[in-house]
């Protein structure tokens, strides 16, 4: 007795709109990237939901192409997180904008 | 296609190194210039008198005869296929070769005594050899792309040497005036040779000559009016002679070598070598004509105005080759070149001469403030005296007899009215050159400068002038003497003889004789000499020379003074529309134009930069709020529009 699809979408929707609305409202980076992270979650469970689905060995083969990128996401973004914020007191950031045009 | 050359082809080394001599003399001046010091014009004039003698040595190859050609011929190389390079020398690149280096020798030898003290001592020997060089190119070519090569040259080394003294902006200002002048010439050969090689697929001047009965007449009239333009700018005719009395501010030797003996008769030399193209268009022969005719009587008329040594020398120089042009143009090629020939000898002597003068008063060239001198400077004196009576015309002296051809030449051409000026000129001239040797020579000295004559070195500079002497009175009596049988004719018929022929089947001998010509030329001769000494030479007029000549500086028309207003017209022709062009582009056109194009794609540019600008805002949480806003269109649509289906 599976899991119906619709249950995988509606968990998977719920996940992805978490990350979004967090990387949106929240301040701290590391909470943004845990969101980031969270979204590729989502779509990494709505992947393999399918694969499973429709008997396919591709979204297995993108899940994992998708940890692997974003492992490395997670690496450069906490590295200019790191180095971005270290003569600061405090991490936000609205803080900065050194890119403003 | 068969190449046709001129001269018997071979290897003549001679001829090679008597071309390329003074241009190692040029290149060793300019280099070690400092190091050299004086030695820099021994070794120059070394040089170009070691040409000389290489010519002397080439004498035999120049004349031979074999094949229905007459000289020598030494391929170099080829620049393209059809486009070969080569030295020619046959007995007119011969004759060329000779006064080149034989007359630059001592030029350059006399200049050692003048130019001693110059600061850039060194420079201006490179500068001399480097013009030997140029005129070498230009004559020994054997083909008309060579020969704007050593044109080209030549017109820059006179623009070297007319600005030598360079801190004179009046000298900057003549030779960039005769720089500008000579371009203009130029292009006239320039687009000559476009013409030749459109019709002939060759620039040499075998091909060419042997195609010249095929050409169509319009074709050879283009040719022949764009070569006169060039001849007529470097050889300063009417209306392109403006740049000769300028360039007068160069040094004197400068103006005795390139502005008398050598370069400004290169236009005689180009009509000479191109005479197969010349007899085929008898207008264009008539067009050269009439203009060398015109000069002869203009220059001589303005001759008549100057003040200033130099000048005078110069404005009788535009009137000789104005003969010259005269005889080369209506066919009298023996005559005209006959009259660079001798011309070299007594201008290079009148030149120098007045150099003497010019160097013992510090520079003093306005012939006011001399006066008396031959009893200061007595060799000076003779030297210009005979080269007045040969410049004149005095019977026996070679001017006489070269003279004498140019005029008869035109009559037996059937040119009867280029024989009157020719006639009245020669007056003209016996006035003007003897208004010179008095105004100077006789009377009181009136100058204020000190006069210093000899010093240690004098006679580096009397021996080429005293040499010089010689060929300007005898030269013409015992190589022109005997008409068609001279020595002169002997010399030139394998080149001209064809042209003799023609001419003899076209024209009617003339009604007079050459005897009775000159009987004329003589007696308007002595009348011109009667005038001079009447104003200038009498008793009462040495004794009132300064109150007459301001008289006479005064009461000048003003025609005169302003030299017939030829500059004045080239100004207001040419200089002021260029100028007005020039301010236009400048103030105007490029400012607004050009500038404010640019400025509005500048405007524009920056107005959308500064839109774009105000999306980024830097703030990371504003781009993710725009990135799902982007998201959730796309998403929108698509959710639309599969609906919609």
């Amino acid at each position: 007795m599976s899991v119906p699809i619709g249950d995988y979408v509606t968990l998977a929707s719920v996940m992805f709109f978490i990350g979004v609305i967090g990387v949106i409202v929240r301040r701290n980076p590391l909470i943004m990237l845990m969101s980031v992270e969270l979204m590729f979650n989502a779509a990494n469970l709505l992947l393999i939901a399918y694969a499973r689905l429709w008997l396919q060995n591709v979204g297995h083969i993108f899940a994992f192409i998708v940890i692997t990128v974003a492992a490395a996401e997670a690496a450069i973004g906490l590295a200019i997180v790191v180095t971005t914020f270290r003569p600061e007191k405090y991490v936000d950031v609205d803080d900065i904008a050194a890119l403003h045009g | 296609m068969t190449h046709q050359v001129l001269g018997v082809v071979g290897s003549y080394p001679l001829l090679v190194a008597l071309w390329l001599l003074p241009l190692a003399g040029a290149v060793i001046c300019w280099a070690l210039g400092p190091q050299l010091r004086t030695l820099a014009g021994w070794l120059a004039s070394g040089l170009v008198g070691a040409s000389f003698i290489l010519a002397v040595l080439c004498w035999h190859d120049g004349t031979q005869s074999a094949a229905g050609t007459v000289g020598a011929n030494q391929p170099l190389f080829s620049w393209m296929t059809g486009f070969d390079f080569g030295l020619l020398l046959d007995p007119l690149s011969l004759l060329w070769t000779f006064i080149i280096t034989g007359v630059g020798f001592l030029i350059v030898f006399y200049s050692i005594g003048y130019m001693r003290g110059d600061p850039a001592f060194a420079r201006f020997f490179a500068y001399m050899s480097f013009f030997v060089f140029a005129m070498l190119t230009l004559v020994l070519s054997d083909n008309f792309v060579g020969l704007l090569v050593g044109w080209g040259l030549v017109g820059l080394a006179s623009y070297f040497l007319i600005g030598f003294w360079f801190d004179r902006p009046a000298a900057v200002a003549a030779a960039r005036k005769a720089f500008v002048i000579n371009v203009v010439g130029d292009v006239g050969v320039m687009f000559a040779i476009f013409v030749i090689i459109a019709n002939v697929h060759s620039s040499g001047f075998g091909d060419t000559f042997a195609a010249a009965g095929t050409l169509g007449p319009g074709v050879i009239l283009t040719i022949c009016i764009a070569l006169f333009i060039g001849a007529a700018a470097k050889s300063a005719q009417v209306p392109l002679h403006t740049w000769l009395p300028d360039a007068m501010e160069g040094p004197t030797p400068v103006s005795a070598l390139i502005h008398a003996a050598t370069m400004v008769t290169a236009g005689v030399y180009l009509i000479a070598r191109c005479a197969p193209l010349w007899n085929a268009s008898h207008e264009a022969q008539l067009v050269v004509g009439t203009i060398g005719g015109l000069t002869a009587l203009l220059g001589a008329i303005l001759g008549t105005a100057q003040w200033d040594i130099k000048r005078i020398l110069a404005y009788s120089t535009m009137s000789q080759i104005g003969y010259m042009i005269m005889g080369v143009g209506t066919g009298a090629y023996e005559a005209g070149i006959a009259q660079f020939f001798t011309h070299a000898f007594f201008k290079a002597q009148l030149f120098l001469g007045a150099g003497l003068v010019i160097h013992a008063l510090s520079d003093e060239q306005d012939i006011r403030r001399m006066g008396g001198l031959w009893k200061k400077m007595p060799f000076a004196f003779w030297v210009m005296l005979t080269g007045v009576l040969s410049i004149s015309g005095v019977p026996g002296f070679s001017g006489f007899f070269s003279k004498d051809e140019v005029i008869y030449g035109a009559l037996q051409h059937g040119h009867p009215w280029l024989d009157g000026i020719g006639i009245v000129t020669a007056g003209i001239t016996a006035y003007y050159m003897f208004r010179l040797l008095f105004v100077t020579f006789l009377g009181e000295y009136r100058g204020e400068a000190p006069v210093h004559v000899g010093g240690p070195g004098a006679w580096i500079m009397n021996v080429p002038v005293a040499i010089l002497v010689v060929p300007s009175v005898a030269i013409g009596g015992a190589l022109l003497f005997g008409g068609d049988a001279s020595p002169w004719a002997h010399f030139f018929a394998p080149l001209f003889a064809a042209q003799a022929h023609l001419a003899a089947a076209q024209t009617p001998a003339p009604a007079i004789s050459e005897n009775f010509t000159s009987v004329i030329v003589v007696i308007v001769v002595a009348i011109g000499f009667i005038i001079a000494w009447q104003r200038y030479a009498t008793a009462a007029a040495r004794r009132d020379a300064v109150q007459r000549l301001r008289r006479e500086a005064e009461t000048m028309p003003a025609v005169l003074t302003n030299l017939f207003y030829f500059d004045a017209a080239i100004d207001a022709i040419f200089v002021r529309p260029a100028q007005a062009w020039g301010l236009f582009f400048g103030r105007v056109f490029d400012p607004r134009v050009i500038d404010g194009a640019v400025g509005e794609i500048v405007l524009i540019a920056r107005g959308l930069g500064t839109l774009v600008r105000s999306f980024q805002t830097g703030l990371l949480r504003a781009y993710a709020l725009i990135l799902v806003f982007g998201a959730a269109c796309f998403i929108a649509y698509y959710a639309v529009a599969g609906a919609a289906h």
